[in-house]
């Protein structure tokens, strides 16, 4: 382990069983956040991997995810909070203690398939697809794991920084658009998300959306 | 005209419509200029297909879009449809309009998501890239998602909550796929136009790496299926198709699954021909696609929603559709001719639904009787369409379904034409069962008659029309259009 | 037997209370009190040595044995664990295994000394002890794991030895990940906040407090003896880790180790004084949390 960059997806690790393990809301927003900023700065990391200078595009890459996943997205997130007077517990169906030994499986698991995997690309870093796996799995776990709607926005999240994780480390060369794609993306969907939730308290009180089941079969 | 402005026309053109919805100060205005705008956009998607069909493949955008037969024939489908439904809209919201739940904010939001929705649609078919078809399937899953809510109340807005969020899982994990795809291309020299055009890809498939390719198809299947419908990831589709507002619910049956099964049918040949044609990837399809259909045809049978009985039957429809594009090329011609049949049956389909669940105040399908008496268009509109559905000969459906079953039996795919005959069969029965029920009897007493007008009417003979003449005959240029579409999927060995 | 290698036992045995004095003093410093004199545990054990001990009737050999078991088996751990980059009294390939056992062993008896007064709390007491030490254990074993892959070594020595400047440019984060695990290890071994308290006076809260709580006396200065002997070793451990000092001597070596090991006191007390203990339901998650990061070290050292 030498790169740069295997300590940023080592980092990613740790928030990923930080937030299996997080109680509270305002915790897990702001390690979302950091995981965020962490991978944010893995495009700088693989371009002097790769040996490649430092472009503009990767500069502009670099500053908007930051900016949108460090910034942008957390005060989205407390405001949702904030307005809809959320609880600040994490409420999940599945208790923390076990959520944590289930990631280790997920970990588990991730390193056997990510070691497996056919790339034709040789990846930056021999971790970086297992981790950006393990990153995706945690994420929907995340998701169907914890009964909070902003929690399930958190799972999202995690999952789409999984993808972006691999998208930077293990694909040689996507177009510029696809790889901004993926940020307006997310942008988009949490955006949406947020209004879809703001809609939601108005209308009913809550967030839980353990609570949204009057649809059935 | 240059070729390339037709497919930056169909792109653009929504937009000044939506501007000038915008604008007007009453609902029913900004209905009409939504559909005058819908309408206008069809025209030029027509247009546009037709020169396919007669002059070969537009391209435009520097390459990034393109419109070859497989997409003109989604366009031109997709196109109609929405134009149909712009219509029936201005009944639909007519009545809302009249009582006032319709103000003007809901209804020029409605009209600036539902030509958003359009555009983004129409963005995932012209595209000649896959990474921009995913942007495009990423922009559709958001505006269609506040179509939902149109009306925002509790139901509505769970409906548009589970939408959002398992679809947008979804078109992640088709990002994921079609990253894995753009992995596969490393040992390629592609040269410009970015590594994920799809025209490109084809011509390479051959020196693709496949064990990529084969993870980045399934994590596409997956995704893309995810917002098909396909079961087991089918469970958003009921809830929305039912709480949204019966135009939006025909525009989701009747298209907007089908765009994501044709990121699918375009992602097919690149994997066959990358995996050596061994009918992995149809294999996988096939799988998906039968049990669709019998987990759908278990639904249906006992469901007492109408609104929902029609969504169990999207997801039985486009699981037949994936069956036969899982079939080689018989099969996905057969696949190509149902996505017609169905959208048209399903768009009247949820047209009448809409109409009678305004008139007896319900979905519920054990409350509505007497339909053909009460209001004789929709109650005879929804009585045919369900036949339509079931797959009663004479109408076109019977006749697609036949040919895939042909296909399946033909490429002695045994298990998928047990499959599906069983759901069918369950369907067929299950279904029946409600529609005479809904059609005959006393009308209740809180019910509201109708007479029919020339436009519901129209709304309703139309397809009814095309569907019975489409299961007679096939016209001369359909079928053309069809087989060169049919080519790109499967090519002729 | 090269006699330098007495040198990290002799620290360890004459040193060890002196830690708790610098982690209570800490406490008293941030509390904005002055705090006792770093010297009170030695006094404290010294009193406690001149003191004759009272048993209850229903408590058989048993309850006499466990300190001084405990406190031996204890002191066999320690003379396994190097301190710093100095090399342990007693070395050999695995070692680190018997270091575990020799932990489980002290804890087995301390254990069962306290089931044999019949207590209720002091049962209580030893039930959450032995449930919380099920979960450390694992991630202490996978944190040593994950050193031994990272330097090679098999030994406690050899793993110490080996964890120089060069391994930390090596594999960096994954070393800084197994200290950290260590770091949790600690805090919950040595029954400190924020998995217990140790100057708690409610026994319904207690863990490892409530199981001496009947001991008195001479045996009450061996428990306390063995407690310094425990986070003395724990923290050897952890300053191997992360405090990458190797010239190649043992004094120096082994004098550094004792600064790190005075520092990681001084940390010990900032954690408590700033941290409040976790509700008792918790415990087990930051335990698995520490497994986890030892995990996550031990598959990133392989890479």
């Amino acid at each position: 382990m030498t790169s740069g960059a295997d300590a940023v997806l080592a980092g990613v690790a740790v928030t990923n069983f930080w937030l299996l393990g997080a109680s509270r809301l305002g915790h897990s927003i702001r390690v979302t956040a950091a995981q965020g900023i962490l991978l944010g700065f893995l495009p700088l990391l693989a371009a002097g991997a790769d040996g490649g200078a430092l472009s503009l595009r990767v500069l502009a890459l670099v500053a908007a995810s930051v900016l949108l996943k460090g910034l942008l997205f957390p005060r989205l997130l407390f405001r949702g909070i904030r307005e809809a007077s959320i609880r600040r517990e994490i409420e999940p169906y599945v208790g923390f203690t076990t959520s944590l030994v289930l990631g280790l499986v997920l970990l588990a698991v991730s390193l056997g398939i990510g070691t497996r995997l056919p790339l034709p690309h040789r990846p930056v870093s021999t971790l970086a697809v297992p981790i950006a796996l393990f990153t995706m799995l945690s994420g929907l776990f995340l998701i169907v794991s914890r009964r909070k709607a902003l929690t399930q926005v958190l799972g999202y999240l995690v999952l789409e920084d999984g993808i972006y994780a691999f998208g930077v480390l293990a694909v040689g060369e996507i177009p510029l658009l696809v790889e901004f794609g993926v940020l307006l993306d997310a942008f988009v969907a949490v955006f949406a998300m947020g209004i879809a939730i703001h809609r939601i308290h108005r209308e009913f009180d809550h967030i839980d959306a353990d609570r949204l089941k009057v649809l059935r079969g | 005209m240059d070729a390339g402005t037709w497919l930056w026309a169909i792109l653009l053109l929504p937009a000044p419509a939506a501007g000038l919805a915008a604008l007007l100060r009453s609902p029913a205005a900004v209905l009409r200029a939504a559909c005058a705008g819908v309408l206008a956009t069809a025209a030029v998607a027509w247009v546009a297909s037709a020169r396919v069909l007669s002059a070969g493949a537009l391209r435009a955008g520097g390459g990034w879009l393109s419109l070859d037969a497989l997409s003109a024939f989604h366009l031109s489908v997709l196109t109609l449809i929405y134009a149909l439904s712009s219509l029936f809209a201005l009944v639909y919201f007519g009545e809302e309009i009249r009582a006032g739940t319709l103000r003007l904010r809901a209804a020029r939001r409605f009209a600036a998501l539902w030509l958003g929705s359009l555009a983004a649609m129409s963005l995932v078919l012209v595209s000649e890239n896959l990474g921009l078809m995913w942007v495009g399937i990423e922009a559709t899953t958001i505006s269609t998602a506040f179509l939902i809510c149109v009306h925002p109340e509790a139901r509505s807005l769970e409906a548009t909550w589970k939408y959002l969020l398992i679809c947008s899982v979804g078109v992640a994990f088709a990002f994921m796929g079609t990253l894995l795809l753009a992995a596969s291309t490393e040992r390629v020299p592609l040269g410009g136009g970015g590594t994920l055009g799809w025209g490109r890809l084809l011509e390479s498939a051959a020196s693709l790496d496949p064990g990529t390719v084969k993870a980045g198809f399934l994590f596409l299947l997956v995704g893309y299926g995810t917002k098909v419908g396909l079961a087991p990831l089918h469970g958003w589709l009921p809830d929305a198709h039912s709480q949204a507002p019966a135009p939006v619910s025909a525009i989701f049956s009747g298209f907007m699954l089908n765009t994501a099964l044709y990121c699918i049918l375009r992602t097919l040949p690149i994997a066959e021909a990358a995996t050596g044609r061994v009918g992995w990837a149809s294999d996988l399809l096939l799988g998906f696609g039968g049990l669709s259909v019998v987990v759908a045809a278990a639904f249906i049978v006992t469901q007492h929603d109408l609104k929902r009985l029609l969504a169990y039957h999207s997801v039985e429809h486009l699981g037949i559709i994936a069956l036969g594009a899982g079939l080689g090329r018989a099969g996905v011609f057969a696949a190509l001719l149902h996505t017609l049949n169905h959208a048209l049956c399903k768009a009247l389909g949820f047209f009448c639904a809409g109409r009678l669940g305004q008139l007896y105040g319900t979905h519920d399908m054990r409350q509505i009787a007497g339909s053909l008496r009460g209001a004789p268009a929709w109650g005879g509109g929804l009585l045919a369409s369900f036949l339509a559905l079931i797959g009663a000969a004479p109408f076109a459906i019977f006749l697609s379904e036949l040919l895939i079953l042909r296909a399946a039996i033909e490429r002695g795919s045994v298990l998928a034409a047990l499959a599906f005959l069983a759901g069918a069969g369950i369907v067929f029965a299950g279904a029946l069962r409600h529609a005479i029920a809904m059609a005959w009897g006393d009308l209740p007493a809180g019910a509201r008659r109708e007479a029919p007008s020339p436009l519901s009417a129209a709304l309703v003979l139309g397809p009814l029309a095309a569907l019975l003449l489409l299961g007679i005959w096939v016209p001369g240029p359909l079928r053309e259009a069809l087989e060169s579409a049919a080519d790109l999927v499967e090519a002729p060995r | 037997m090269d006699p330098a290698r007495l040198l990290p036992l002799a620290f360890a045995l004459g040193l060890a209370p002196l830690l708790l004095g610098v982690v209570n003093r800490t406490k008293a410093i941030v509390a904005g009190r002055r705090g006792a004199p770093f010297t009170q545990p030695y006094r404290d054990i010294g009193k406690l040595l001149r003191k004759g001990a009272v048993y209850s009737g229903t408590t058989t050999w048993l309850f006499r044995a466990g300190p001084v078991g405990g406190l031996a088996a204890t002191l066999a751990a320690v003379t396994l664990t190097p301190l710093g980059g100095a090399p342990a009294t007693v070395s050999f390939p695995g070692d680190l295994v018997l270091f575990a056992g020799l932990l489980a062993l002290a804890r087995f008896l301390t254990v069962l000394a306290a089931l044999d007064t019949g207590s209720a709390f002091e049962g209580m007491g030893a039930s959450r002890e032995v449930q919380f030490s099920a979960l450390a254990e694992p991630a202490l074993l996978v944190a040593l794991a994950a050193l031994a892959r990272a330097t090679g070594g098999l030994s406690l020595t050899d793993i110490a030895g080996g964890l120089g400047a060069a391994a930390w440019a090596e594999s960096g984060p994954s070393l800084l990940l197994a200290a950290l695990a260590l770091g949790a290890v600690l805090l919950a071994e040595n029954a400190r906040i924020p998995v217990d308290d140790p100057n708690t006076h409610l026994e319904l809260t207690m863990v490892h407090e409530v199981m001496v709580l009947d001991h008195g006396g001479p045996d009450l200065a061996l428990v306390l003896y063995g407690s310094a002997l425990k986070l003395w070793a724990f923290g050897a451990l952890l300053v191997a880790a992360a405090l990458p000092v190797r010239t190649g001597s043992a004094l120096p070596d082994a004098a550094a180790g004792v600064g790190g090991l005075f520092a990681s006191a001084v940390l010990v007390g900032v954690v408590e004084s700033t941290m409040a203990r976790l509700r008792l339901v918790r415990v087990p998650q930051f335990l698995v949390g520490a497994g986890a990061l030892a995990a996550l070290a031990f598959v990133l050292v392989g890479k």
